[in-house]
């Protein structure tokens, strides 16, 4: 069991799988920001003099100072903020429900959920060559009566987790009919 | 026509005010929705660690400059 908050956690509910997307996908950020701030060093060694000339000489020194030391701390906050991001995107399935957090932007952070009993089909997709060696893909969750699918995005081994919450619906719809069916003989 | 060169600093001060509105933010979201873990604390601590390195080394730089000198907008040219 994973020890985790579970958000408006119900009695005796248990966490069976706590999903995030591939390390994969923030690597491929930290590098994609590592290069950017690369970009200034390259730009400078290659076309330092010349650019130089364009500037009136008093006033360059200060403001490329100025400029460096904002681009420089701009970036590792981007790179932060790309970490959190990806950080608290997470999905969560218990014994009784899935949960989807998703953090859009800084400050705009929506949390849906979806009972497992309702849940009529999972679909996975692995799509693309490094999804495909790397063995992560989106994961698609029907649910009855609902138009909008619940999307697990670039999830770690998606053929697994597939079968575990098809097995876990499974057994949640048994333990529903059971209760239902116990309301209507006590009614 | 002249500026002072202060207003890029007043224009830097801006952005670094700015930052650390975001880097608040961001820890405190990370605290609040995130978990307490010493993999998340030594994180918040490192990325503090870098950003105050950064200003630092800006610091030296930004110190040694006479912010009260005025620059020329129009190019003056000498014949």
């Amino acid at each position: 069991m994973l020890h985790f908050n579970i958000p408006n956690g119900e009695k005796g509910e248990k966490v069976i799988l706590l999903l995030r997307r591939h390390p994969f996908i923030i690597l491929v950020r930290t590098i994609s920001w590592a290069v950017i701030a690369l970009l200034p060093l390259i730009f400078y060694l290659l076309f330092g003099n010349v650019i130089a000339g364009f500037f009136i000489a008093e006033a360059f020194y200060p403001i490329l100072i100025l400029f460096t030391s904002i681009y420089y701390l701009y970036i590792w906050l981007f790179m932060f903020a790309g970490f959190i991001d990806y950080y608290l995107d997470a999905w969560i399935v218990t014994n009784k429900r899935i949960i989807n957090i998703e953090q859009k932007g800084l400050f705009n952070r929506v949390i849906s959920e979806q009972r497992l009993y309702r849940i009529q089909d999972v679909t996975s997709e692995l799509k693309g060559l490094f999804p495909t060696f790397l063995n992560f893909g989106d994961i698609y969750i029907q649910t009855a009566g609902e138009a909008e699918r619940f999307i697990f995005k670039q999830v770690p081994d998606p053929y697994r987790v597939v079968k575990k919450i098809t097995l876990l619906v499974e057994e949640n719809k048994k333990f529903h009919n059971l209760m239902m069916t116990e309301d209507k003989i006590t009614v | 026509m002249t500026i002072s060169l202060a207003i890029f600093y007043y224009i830097y001060l801006i952005l670094v005010i700015i930052y650390l509105f975001y880097t608040f933010s961001n820890i405190y979201h990370l605290v609040r929705f995130g978990f307490i873990s010493i993999g998340n604390i030594t994180l918040i601590f490192f990325y503090l660690a870098v950003s105050i390195l950064i200003l630092t080394i800006s610091w030296r730089y930004i110190g040694q400059i006479d912010w009260r000198q005025t620059i020329s907008l129009i190019p003056q040219f000498q014949f």
